[in-house]
C-alpha cells in the first residue's frame, strides 16, 4: 500500500510537469485523480457491500468498519473510472488530452505495483529451474513481480522520452498498447493464472483483445484532425 | 509509417500475440499453486499438529472436508483481545454448518499462564492451540499478529487477514466464502 501511495505521488508530480503540454491545466489534472482516488476507495467499499449484502444486514455497523479487507478492488476502479468521466465532462476537459496528461502517473503506478507485487509476493510466477528463479511460497519461481516492474520502468522511459506527438490519445494508446503487450508477453511466466477454455490464461486473452483495441484507436486517431482537437484542449489552460 | 504498412504490422503484432497465448497455455504450471503448501491464497495450507492446554491434539489436515479459520494469536495482543469475542460468536453460529476455529497462541512469545485465564474470561469454545516452539509461525512465515488463515473444505487458503481487529462483517462474508 506505501508503495502504491509513493508511486501516485511521484506520478502526480510528473504528470503536472507535462499537463499543459497536452492542454490541461494541472489543478484539473489533480482533480481528475482526486475524485477518482476518492470514489476509488468509497466504490470499492460500496461494491463490496452490495456484493454481500445479506451479511451486511445482519450486522450494519460493518459497512464502516475500518477493515482494509472489506473492498472490492474492480468496484472501486469503476467508480474512479465514473467519476473522473464526470468530473471530466462538467469542466468540459477533451477525452484524450486528458488520457495523455494522465499517463505518467499511470506508468507510475504500473512501477510501484509491480514492487507491491514483489513485497508481498503476490502476482507470483510459476515453478522454474532458471538460474535468476526466486525462492517463493516453497518453490523456486520465474520472478515474475521483477519482470513486470522493469516492464513498467521500460514502457514509462518510452513515453516519458517519446518525441511530444501533436495527435491528441496517441501518448496514452501507445502507453496501453505497450502495457497490454507487456502482460501479454510476462503472463506466461505467472503461476496464479487463470485458466480458461481448458488451458488458456484469462489475463492474456484480455491483454490481446486490449492490444487490438488500442490498434483500432490509434488508428482512428490517426485519421482525426489534430490541430481541433488541441485547440479546444487550449481553451481550458488559460 | 503508411497507413497500410500499419495495419500490416498491427496484424503480424496480433497474430504474433495470438500465438503466444497458444503456446503458452498450460494446463500444469499456470495455476498448480493449490498442489504446495504455503500460507497465501490459493495454495494449500501448511499442515500442523498442536495440543491444546488441556493435551488434545489437532492436526489440521484431519480437518480436511471442513471449512477452518487458523488464528495466530497472543495474550498480549490488543487487536487479538478485541476480536476473540466476535470469532467466538461466528463460531457460535457457523459451527454447525461445518466451520472450526483453530486459535494458535504464539506461546514461545507469550505467557503461557495467561492463555487459559484469557479463553475462560471471554468463555471460548473453539480450540486454543499452543505454539511452544514458533515452528508453525515460521510455517505460516508470522509478519504481524493478529494473522488469519480463511481454508476451505478442500484444504486452500481462500483468504488472509493480517491484523485485526476483524469486524462481524468481515468474518462473516469470508466464513460463509470457505463454507460454500
Amino acid at each position: 500500500m506505501i508503495l502504491l501511495v509513493i508511486a501516485a505521488w511521484i506520478g502526480l508530480s510528473l504528470a503536472e510537469k507535462r499537463a499543459e503540454r497536452h492542454g490541461i491545466h494541472k489543478d484539473d489534472l489533480n482533480n481528475v485523480i482526486f475524485y477518482g482516488l476518492v470514489a476509488f476507495i468509497l466504490g470499492g467499499r460500496i461494491s463490496f457491500v452490495l456484493q454481500n449484502l445479506p451479511t451486511f444486514l445482519k450486522s450494519p455497523i460493518g459497512i464502516v468498519s475500518i477493515n482494509p479487507d472489506i473492498f472490492d478492488a474492480f468496484g472501486g476502479l469503476a467508480a474512479a473510472l465514473i467519476a473522473a468521466f464526470i468530473f471530466g465532462q462538467r469542466r468540459e476537459l477533451a477525452l484524450w488530452p486528458t488520457l495523455d496528461a494522465l499517463t505518467p502517473f499511470l506508468a507510475i503506478l504500473s512501477i510501484g505495483m509491480g514492487l507491491a507485487h514483489l513485497a508481498a509476493g503476490t502476482a507470483f510466477g510459476k515453478v522454474t529451474d532458471v538460474a535468476w528463479g526466486i525462492n517463493l511460497w516453497s518453490a523456486t519461481r520465474h520472478p515474475t513481480q521483477v519482470y513486470e516492474t522493469l516492464a513498467s520502468l521500460l514502457i514509462f522511459g518510452l513515453i516519458w522520452f517519446k518525441k511530444h506527438d501533436p495527435r491528441p490519445g496517441i501518448l496514452f494508446l501507445t502507453f496501453a498498447a505497450l502495457t497490454a503487450a507487456a502482460q501479454l508477453f510476462l503472463q506466461a511466466f505467472r503461476g496464479d493464472s487463470t485458466l480458461i477454455l481448458n488451458s488458456l490464461r484469462q489475463e492474456q486473452v484480455i491483454a490481446w483483445l486490449v492490444l487490438a483495441i488500442c490498434f483500432i484507436f490509434i488508428e482512428t486517431r490517426f485519421k482525426s484532425s489534430p490541430k481541433a482537437e488541441t485547440d479546444s484542449a487550449a481553451i481550458h489552460v488559460k | 509509417m503508411q497507413k497500410n504498412q500499419r495495419i500490416i504490422l498491427y496484424i503480424l503484432l496480433l497474430i504474433a500475440g495470438a500465438s503466444w497465448v497458444a503456446l503458452s497455455a498450460d494446463k500444469t504450471g499456470a495455476s498448480t499453486s493449490g498442489n504446495i503448501p504455503a500460507p497465501q491464497v490459493g495454495f494449500a495450507a501448511p499442515d500442523f499438529s498442536l495440543k491444546t492446554p488441556t493435551g488434545e491434539s489437532y492436526t489440521l489436515s484431519e480437518l480436511r472436508g471442513q471449512a477452518v479459520l487458523v488464528n495466530l494469536w497472543a495474550t498480549w495482543c490488543p487487536p487479538c483481545r478485541a476480536e476473540m469475542p466476535t470469532i467466538e460468536a461466528m463460531y457460535q453460529e457457523y459451527k454447525d454448518q461445518g466451520f472450526v476455529v483453530l486459535a494458535i497462541d504464539m506461546t514461545y512469545q507469550d505467557d503461557p499462564f495467561a492463555v487459559v485465564p484469557f479463553t475462560e474470561e471471554h468463555n471460548l469454545t473453539f480450540p486454543i492451540l499452543l505454539e511452544e516452539t514458533g515452528d508453525v509461525a515460521a510455517l505460516y512465515q508470522l509478519r504481524s499478529l493478529p494473522s488469519s488463515y480463511f481454508i476451505d473444505r478442500e484444504g486452500i487458503i481462500s483468504e488472509v487477514v493480517i491484523g485485526g481487529p476483524m469486524s462481524e462483517a468481515l468474518l462473516r462474508t469470508r466464513i460463509e466464502q470457505i463454507l460454500k
